[in-house]
Protein backbone atom coordinates (compact mmCIF):
# COMPACT_ATOMS: atom_id res chain seq x y z
CA UNK A 1 0.00 0.00 0.00
CA UNK A 2 1.29 3.57 -1.02
CA UNK A 3 2.44 5.74 2.27
CA UNK A 4 0.31 8.46 2.59
CA UNK A 5 1.73 12.22 2.72
CA UNK A 6 -0.58 14.97 4.23
CA UNK A 7 0.27 18.89 3.17
CA UNK A 8 -1.80 21.35 5.54
CA UNK A 9 -1.86 24.84 3.40
CA UNK A 10 -3.01 26.90 6.16
CA UNK A 11 -4.16 30.75 4.94
CA UNK A 12 -4.36 33.79 6.78
CA UNK A 13 -7.25 34.78 4.70
CA UNK A 14 -7.93 38.27 6.03
CA UNK A 15 -4.20 38.70 4.99
CA UNK A 16 -4.23 37.75 1.78
CA UNK A 17 -7.60 39.48 0.44
CA UNK A 18 -5.73 42.49 2.30
CA UNK A 19 -2.88 42.01 0.43
CA UNK A 20 -4.09 40.30 -2.70
CA UNK A 21 -0.88 37.84 -2.23
CA UNK A 22 -0.01 34.45 -0.57
CA UNK A 23 3.38 35.57 0.17
CA UNK A 24 3.60 35.73 4.36
CA UNK A 25 0.32 34.65 4.71
CA UNK A 26 0.31 30.92 3.79
CA UNK A 27 1.84 28.71 6.20
CA UNK A 28 2.64 24.83 4.63
CA UNK A 29 2.97 21.90 6.79
CA UNK A 30 3.51 17.77 6.32
CA UNK A 31 3.49 14.89 8.08
CA UNK A 32 7.30 13.83 7.13
CA UNK A 33 9.59 16.02 9.58
CA UNK A 34 10.76 12.82 10.37
CA UNK A 35 12.38 11.81 6.91
CA UNK A 36 13.60 15.42 6.28
CA UNK A 37 10.98 17.88 5.12
CA UNK A 38 12.20 21.54 6.24
CA UNK A 39 10.42 24.55 6.29
CA UNK A 40 7.59 22.92 8.33
CA UNK A 41 4.73 25.99 9.70
CA UNK A 42 6.48 28.29 6.93
CA UNK A 43 5.63 29.34 3.31
CA UNK A 44 8.77 27.56 2.16
CA UNK A 45 8.21 23.65 2.59
CA UNK A 46 10.38 21.23 1.06
CA UNK A 47 8.71 18.11 1.88
CA UNK A 48 10.95 15.12 1.70
CA UNK A 49 9.49 11.72 -0.16
CA UNK A 50 11.90 8.99 0.03
CA UNK A 51 12.09 6.65 -2.38
CA UNK A 52 10.68 3.89 -4.18
CA UNK A 53 12.26 1.13 -2.22
CA UNK A 54 12.05 -0.46 1.40
CA UNK A 55 14.44 -0.92 3.63
CA UNK A 56 15.02 -4.14 2.83
CA UNK A 57 16.02 -3.05 -0.85
CA UNK A 58 12.64 -4.87 -2.33
CA UNK A 59 10.56 -2.81 -4.87
CA UNK A 60 7.92 -0.07 -2.89
CA UNK A 61 5.24 0.93 -4.59
CA UNK A 62 4.51 4.58 -4.74
CA UNK A 63 4.12 7.22 -2.64
CA UNK A 64 0.97 9.55 -2.41
CA UNK A 65 0.06 13.06 -1.38
CA UNK A 66 -2.92 14.89 0.13
CA UNK A 67 -3.42 18.31 -0.35
CA UNK A 68 -5.80 19.82 2.50
CA UNK A 69 -6.12 23.94 2.64
CA UNK A 70 -7.60 24.97 6.42
CA UNK A 71 -8.68 28.82 7.26
CA UNK A 72 -6.69 30.23 9.52
CA UNK A 73 -8.59 31.99 12.03
CA UNK A 74 -11.83 30.49 10.82
CA UNK A 75 -13.80 27.74 12.36
CA UNK A 76 -11.55 24.64 12.39
CA UNK A 77 -11.66 21.87 10.15
CA UNK A 78 -12.62 19.97 12.67
CA UNK A 79 -16.29 20.77 13.16
CA UNK A 80 -18.71 17.92 11.41
CA UNK A 81 -18.59 18.05 7.62
CA UNK A 82 -21.12 20.40 6.02
CA UNK A 83 -20.94 22.43 9.53
CA UNK A 84 -21.88 25.22 7.79
CA UNK A 85 -25.12 24.23 5.86
CA UNK A 86 -26.04 21.98 8.60
CA UNK A 87 -25.98 25.10 10.90
CA UNK A 88 -28.43 27.12 8.54
CA UNK A 89 -30.90 24.46 9.18
CA UNK A 90 -30.54 24.38 13.25
CA UNK A 91 -30.66 28.32 13.05
CA UNK A 92 -34.33 28.44 10.53
CA UNK A 93 -35.43 25.63 13.16
CA UNK A 94 -34.73 27.61 15.97
CA UNK A 95 -36.42 30.92 14.68
CA UNK A 96 -39.67 28.49 13.83
CA UNK A 97 -39.20 27.47 17.59
CA UNK A 98 -39.10 30.96 18.96
CA UNK A 99 -42.20 32.31 17.03
CA UNK A 100 -43.92 29.02 18.13
CA UNK A 101 -43.11 30.50 21.59
CA UNK A 102 -43.90 33.55 21.01
CA UNK A 103 -47.46 32.57 19.15
CA UNK A 104 -48.38 30.32 22.60
CA UNK A 105 -48.69 33.54 24.67
CA UNK A 106 -50.45 36.02 21.24
CA UNK A 107 -53.62 36.51 20.37
CA UNK A 108 -55.75 33.97 18.67
CA UNK A 109 -55.08 36.15 15.15
CA UNK A 110 -51.52 36.16 15.52
CA UNK A 111 -51.03 32.49 16.52
CA UNK A 112 -53.00 32.02 13.88
CA UNK A 113 -50.70 33.52 11.62
CA UNK A 114 -48.01 31.84 13.08
CA UNK A 115 -49.09 28.81 12.25
CA UNK A 116 -50.02 29.77 8.86
CA UNK A 117 -46.68 30.12 8.55
CA UNK A 118 -45.47 27.62 9.74
CA UNK A 119 -47.43 25.06 7.25
CA UNK A 120 -46.27 27.31 3.98
CA UNK A 121 -42.73 26.57 5.45
CA UNK A 122 -43.92 22.86 5.22
CA UNK A 123 -41.35 20.15 6.62
CA UNK A 124 -37.87 19.55 5.72
CA UNK A 125 -36.07 15.71 5.25
CA UNK A 126 -32.62 16.04 7.01
CA UNK A 127 -30.06 16.28 4.62
CA UNK A 128 -27.43 13.31 5.55
CA UNK A 129 -24.99 15.09 2.04
CA UNK A 130 -23.42 18.15 4.16
CA UNK A 131 -21.58 19.93 1.24
CA UNK A 132 -23.32 23.03 -0.03
CA UNK A 133 -22.23 26.05 -2.34
CA UNK A 134 -21.13 29.02 -0.33
CA UNK A 135 -24.31 31.07 -1.49
CA UNK A 136 -27.02 28.69 -0.06
CA UNK A 137 -25.18 29.09 3.78
CA UNK A 138 -26.30 31.57 6.19
CA UNK A 139 -23.34 33.47 7.09
CA UNK A 140 -21.89 32.71 10.20
CA UNK A 141 -19.46 34.30 12.70
CA UNK A 142 -16.16 32.70 13.73
CA UNK A 143 -18.01 31.18 17.02
CA UNK A 144 -20.42 29.70 14.13
CA UNK A 145 -23.54 32.16 15.37
CA UNK A 146 -25.30 33.75 12.38
CA UNK A 147 -24.33 37.21 11.66
CA UNK A 148 -26.21 39.88 9.60
CA UNK A 149 -26.60 42.83 7.86
CA UNK A 150 -23.03 45.66 8.07
CA UNK A 151 -22.13 42.75 11.27
CA UNK A 152 -22.20 40.44 8.74
CA UNK A 153 -19.39 42.27 6.38
CA UNK A 154 -17.14 42.59 9.47
CA UNK A 155 -17.27 39.66 11.61
CA UNK A 156 -18.41 36.79 9.12
CA UNK A 157 -16.34 33.47 9.32
CA UNK A 158 -13.74 32.89 6.31
CA UNK A 159 -15.05 30.50 3.61
CA UNK A 160 -12.30 27.50 3.77
CA UNK A 161 -9.78 27.90 0.93
CA UNK A 162 -10.29 25.72 -2.36
CA UNK A 163 -7.45 23.96 -4.69
CA UNK A 164 -7.86 24.74 -8.18
CA UNK A 165 -5.51 23.23 -9.58
CA UNK A 166 -1.81 22.43 -9.29
CA UNK A 167 1.20 23.22 -11.95
CA UNK A 168 4.46 23.85 -12.37
CA UNK A 169 7.88 21.70 -12.44
CA UNK A 170 6.83 18.65 -10.26
CA UNK A 171 4.20 18.47 -12.77
CA UNK A 172 5.17 19.22 -15.96
CA UNK A 173 8.65 16.78 -15.42
CA UNK A 174 5.98 14.05 -14.39
CA UNK A 175 7.01 13.73 -11.07
CA UNK A 176 3.89 13.85 -9.49
CA UNK A 177 -0.03 13.42 -11.26
CA UNK A 178 -2.20 15.55 -9.33
CA UNK A 179 -5.77 15.29 -9.93
CA UNK A 180 -8.85 16.38 -7.81
CA UNK A 181 -11.11 13.20 -5.87
CA UNK A 182 -14.11 12.95 -4.43
CA UNK A 183 -14.48 10.94 -0.93
CA UNK A 184 -16.07 10.19 1.78
CA UNK A 185 -13.76 12.09 3.98
CA UNK A 186 -14.62 13.68 6.96
CA UNK A 187 -12.73 16.98 7.11
CA UNK A 188 -12.82 18.45 3.54
CA UNK A 189 -16.72 18.04 2.17
CA UNK A 190 -15.56 15.58 0.47
CA UNK A 191 -12.88 16.82 -2.28
CA UNK A 192 -9.56 16.74 -2.37
CA UNK A 193 -6.58 17.09 -4.11
CA UNK A 194 -4.34 14.22 -4.51
CA UNK A 195 -1.17 13.01 -6.24
CA UNK A 196 0.91 10.05 -7.17
CA UNK A 197 4.52 10.53 -7.07
CA UNK A 198 7.04 9.28 -8.84
CA UNK A 199 10.05 8.35 -6.70
CA UNK A 200 12.68 6.75 -9.14
CA UNK A 201 13.95 9.93 -10.06
CA UNK A 202 15.82 11.90 -7.30
CA UNK A 203 15.62 15.70 -7.01
CA UNK A 204 13.73 18.58 -5.72
CA UNK A 205 11.03 19.71 -7.60
CA UNK A 206 8.61 22.86 -7.56
CA UNK A 207 4.99 22.95 -7.30
CA UNK A 208 2.39 25.80 -7.35
CA UNK A 209 -0.95 25.51 -5.66
CA UNK A 210 -3.61 27.83 -7.34
CA UNK A 211 -6.07 28.56 -3.72
CA UNK A 212 -9.25 30.11 -4.50
CA UNK A 213 -10.32 32.46 -1.63
CA UNK A 214 -14.01 34.17 -0.91
CA UNK A 215 -14.40 37.45 -0.36
CA UNK A 216 -17.82 38.76 1.20
CA UNK A 217 -18.22 41.82 -0.32
CA UNK A 218 -20.99 44.60 -0.18
CA UNK A 219 -22.16 44.59 -4.21
CA UNK A 220 -26.26 45.87 -5.30
CA UNK A 221 -27.29 46.83 -1.71
CA UNK A 222 -26.64 43.09 -1.31
CA UNK A 223 -23.53 40.72 0.10
CA UNK A 224 -22.22 38.41 -2.27
CA UNK A 225 -19.29 35.69 -2.39
CA UNK A 226 -16.80 37.00 -4.66
CA UNK A 227 -13.52 34.41 -6.06
CA UNK A 228 -10.31 35.68 -5.45
CA UNK A 229 -7.57 33.79 -6.87
CA UNK A 230 -4.29 33.60 -5.96
CA UNK A 231 -1.22 30.76 -6.18
CA UNK A 232 1.43 29.75 -3.63
CA UNK A 233 4.64 27.48 -4.19
CA UNK A 234 5.99 24.56 -2.11
CA UNK A 235 8.31 21.92 -3.36
CA UNK A 236 9.20 18.52 -3.03
CA UNK A 237 12.58 16.47 -2.36
CA UNK A 238 12.89 13.19 -3.44
CA UNK A 239 15.34 10.91 -2.40
CA UNK A 240 16.90 7.28 -2.52
CA UNK A 241 16.53 6.83 1.24
CA UNK A 242 13.96 3.96 1.66
CA UNK A 243 10.67 4.47 2.92
CA UNK A 244 10.57 3.43 6.19
CA UNK A 245 8.16 2.92 9.21
CA UNK A 246 8.18 6.01 11.66
CA UNK A 247 7.95 4.06 14.89
CA UNK A 248 10.01 1.23 14.12
CA UNK A 249 12.35 2.72 11.64
CA UNK A 250 12.42 -0.43 9.48
CA UNK A 251 10.34 -0.92 6.16
CA UNK A 252 6.34 -1.05 6.34
CA UNK A 253 6.12 -4.26 6.82
CA UNK A 254 4.71 -6.37 9.81
CA UNK A 255 5.09 -4.01 13.23
CA UNK A 256 7.61 -5.84 15.73
CA UNK A 257 4.55 -7.11 18.47
CA UNK A 258 5.59 -9.94 20.31
CA UNK A 259 3.90 -13.23 19.84
CA UNK A 260 3.45 -13.11 23.32
CA UNK A 261 3.66 -10.50 26.03
CA UNK A 262 7.44 -10.22 27.58
CA UNK A 263 7.79 -13.04 30.40
CA UNK A 264 7.67 -10.99 33.98
CA UNK A 265 10.71 -10.95 35.94
CA UNK A 266 11.66 -13.31 38.35
CA UNK A 267 10.47 -12.73 41.95
CA UNK A 268 13.79 -11.49 44.15
CA UNK A 269 14.45 -14.25 46.29
CA UNK A 270 12.76 -14.03 49.43
CA UNK B 1 -1.78 48.18 27.01
CA UNK B 2 -3.42 50.79 25.04
CA UNK B 3 -6.81 50.66 24.60
CA UNK B 4 -8.61 50.34 21.48
CA UNK B 5 -9.40 53.54 19.80
CA UNK B 6 -11.61 52.45 17.14
CA UNK B 7 -15.87 52.56 18.76
CA UNK B 8 -17.68 49.23 17.35
CA UNK B 9 -20.20 47.15 19.70
CA UNK B 10 -18.97 44.71 21.39
CA UNK B 11 -18.91 41.33 20.06
CA UNK B 12 -19.80 42.56 16.22
CA UNK B 13 -16.28 42.12 15.20
CA UNK B 14 -13.91 39.40 13.63
CA UNK B 15 -12.00 38.57 17.29
CA UNK B 16 -8.13 38.31 17.25
CA UNK B 17 -7.90 34.16 16.11
CA UNK B 18 -5.10 32.53 18.04
CA UNK B 19 -4.40 28.97 16.20
CA UNK B 20 -2.29 25.85 17.85
CA UNK B 21 -1.62 23.77 14.77
CA UNK B 22 0.09 20.76 16.63
CA UNK B 23 1.70 17.76 15.91
CA UNK B 24 -0.15 15.19 17.81
CA UNK B 25 1.81 11.80 16.89
CA UNK B 26 5.11 13.86 17.69
CA UNK B 27 3.64 15.42 20.44
CA UNK B 28 2.44 12.07 22.37
CA UNK B 29 5.88 10.46 21.15
CA UNK B 30 7.82 12.92 22.85
CA UNK B 31 5.65 13.70 25.80
CA UNK B 32 6.55 16.78 24.83
CA UNK B 33 4.85 19.97 23.03
CA UNK B 34 8.35 21.36 22.36
CA UNK B 35 8.88 21.25 18.95
CA UNK B 36 5.33 20.28 18.14
CA UNK B 37 3.53 23.12 18.14
CA UNK B 38 3.09 26.09 16.06
CA UNK B 39 1.34 29.05 16.70
CA UNK B 40 -0.11 31.64 15.06
CA UNK B 41 -2.76 34.59 15.19
CA UNK B 42 -4.54 37.04 12.67
CA UNK B 43 -3.41 40.16 13.80
CA UNK B 44 0.26 39.84 11.88
CA UNK B 45 -0.34 43.37 9.96
CA UNK B 46 -1.01 44.79 13.92
CA UNK B 47 2.49 44.29 14.65
CA UNK B 48 2.37 40.70 16.23
CA UNK B 49 5.65 38.11 15.99
CA UNK B 50 7.10 34.64 16.11
CA UNK B 51 4.17 33.34 14.09
CA UNK B 52 4.85 29.76 12.99
CA UNK B 53 6.66 29.07 16.46
CA UNK B 54 5.80 28.61 20.22
CA UNK B 55 6.52 31.76 21.50
CA UNK B 56 3.89 33.51 19.47
CA UNK B 57 3.48 37.24 20.50
CA UNK B 58 0.20 38.78 20.05
CA UNK B 59 -0.55 42.32 19.39
CA UNK B 60 -3.52 43.17 21.29
CA UNK B 61 -5.20 46.81 23.22
CA UNK B 62 -7.45 46.96 26.04
CA UNK B 63 -10.79 45.60 24.79
CA UNK B 64 -9.70 43.19 21.91
CA UNK B 65 -11.62 40.22 21.65
CA UNK B 66 -9.34 36.99 21.17
CA UNK B 67 -10.23 33.59 20.88
CA UNK B 68 -8.26 30.25 20.48
CA UNK B 69 -9.02 27.03 18.74
CA UNK B 70 -6.80 23.55 17.96
CA UNK B 71 -5.55 22.35 14.72
CA UNK B 72 -4.21 18.68 14.48
CA UNK B 73 -1.47 18.01 11.84
CA UNK B 74 -3.29 14.93 11.67
CA UNK B 75 -7.09 15.48 11.04
CA UNK B 76 -8.26 11.91 12.76
CA UNK B 77 -6.21 12.58 16.00
CA UNK B 78 -8.27 14.27 18.65
CA UNK B 79 -6.68 17.79 19.85
CA UNK B 80 -8.42 20.29 22.47
CA UNK B 81 -7.15 23.13 24.56
CA UNK B 82 -7.31 22.35 27.98
CA UNK B 83 -6.59 25.36 29.82
CA UNK B 84 -5.34 28.93 29.10
CA UNK B 85 -3.16 29.83 31.75
CA UNK B 86 -2.90 33.68 31.96
CA UNK B 87 -2.69 36.33 35.07
CA UNK B 88 -6.55 36.94 35.12
CA UNK B 89 -5.39 40.66 35.46
CA UNK B 90 -5.08 40.48 32.04
CA UNK B 91 -8.04 38.53 30.60
CA UNK B 92 -9.95 35.46 31.96
CA UNK B 93 -10.13 32.45 29.13
CA UNK B 94 -13.76 30.98 28.85
CA UNK B 95 -14.37 27.42 27.28
CA UNK B 96 -17.05 27.51 24.78
CA UNK B 97 -18.24 24.81 21.97
CA UNK B 98 -18.93 25.72 19.08
CA UNK B 99 -23.18 25.04 18.36
CA UNK B 100 -24.17 21.81 17.48
CA UNK B 101 -20.97 19.98 18.32
CA UNK B 102 -17.89 19.34 20.85
CA UNK B 103 -15.79 21.50 19.51
CA UNK B 104 -14.23 23.57 21.76
CA UNK B 105 -12.58 26.83 21.70
CA UNK B 106 -11.51 29.60 24.16
CA UNK B 107 -12.75 33.25 24.21
CA UNK B 108 -11.46 36.59 26.70
CA UNK B 109 -11.13 40.15 26.82
CA UNK B 110 -8.01 42.20 26.86
CA UNK B 111 -8.40 43.64 30.54
CA UNK B 112 -7.42 47.66 30.74
CA UNK B 113 -4.27 48.17 32.64
CA UNK B 114 -2.61 44.82 31.71
CA UNK B 115 1.03 45.21 31.56
CA UNK B 116 2.65 45.27 28.09
CA UNK B 117 3.67 41.69 27.78
CA UNK B 118 1.98 39.10 29.67
CA UNK B 119 2.89 35.51 28.89
CA UNK B 120 0.93 32.86 29.07
CA UNK B 121 0.86 28.82 29.04
CA UNK B 122 -1.39 26.55 27.14
CA UNK B 123 -2.74 23.25 28.13
CA UNK B 124 -3.50 20.51 25.50
CA UNK B 125 -5.60 17.30 25.36
CA UNK B 126 -3.68 15.16 22.81
CA UNK B 127 -5.11 11.39 21.49
CA UNK B 128 -5.92 8.97 24.58
CA UNK B 129 -3.63 10.87 26.77
CA UNK B 130 -5.69 11.23 29.89
CA UNK B 131 -2.91 14.12 31.40
CA UNK B 132 -2.60 16.98 29.52
CA UNK B 133 0.25 18.56 27.98
CA UNK B 134 1.31 21.58 28.36
CA UNK B 135 3.41 24.16 26.70
CA UNK B 136 7.25 24.64 27.86
CA UNK B 137 7.65 27.77 26.44
CA UNK B 138 5.62 30.62 26.87
CA UNK B 139 3.44 32.84 23.83
CA UNK B 140 2.50 36.19 25.08
CA UNK B 141 0.69 38.94 24.64
CA UNK B 142 1.95 41.90 24.07
CA UNK B 143 0.89 46.26 23.92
Amino acid sequence: MAQQLAIIVLVDIGGALRDRTLDDNVYVFDNMRFQGSTGEGTGDLVTAVNGSYWSDGSQGTEQVLNWLPYALGGIPPTVPRGYAAERSRQIDQQALDDLRALADGADDEAAGGVNRIRRDIGTRVRSTRGARGLTSRKVLDVTGRPVSGADAAAAHNYATPIITDITGEAVDEKIIYPAEYGSPDMVTDGWYWSATIDTARPGTYAYTMHVQLHELVERDAGLRWEAVDLTCEARLRVVTEPKRNAFTGGGLGLLPVYPAPPAAPAAPPA
Amino acid sequence: MPSKSKKSRPGTDRPISITAVVDCVGALASRSLHGNLYLYDTNRAAGSTGLGTEELRTRVRAGDRLLWNVISLECETYAAIDAIVVDPEVCEPERHTYPGTDITYWTATVKPGAPDVAHYQVRLRLGTRTEPITTTLRPALVG
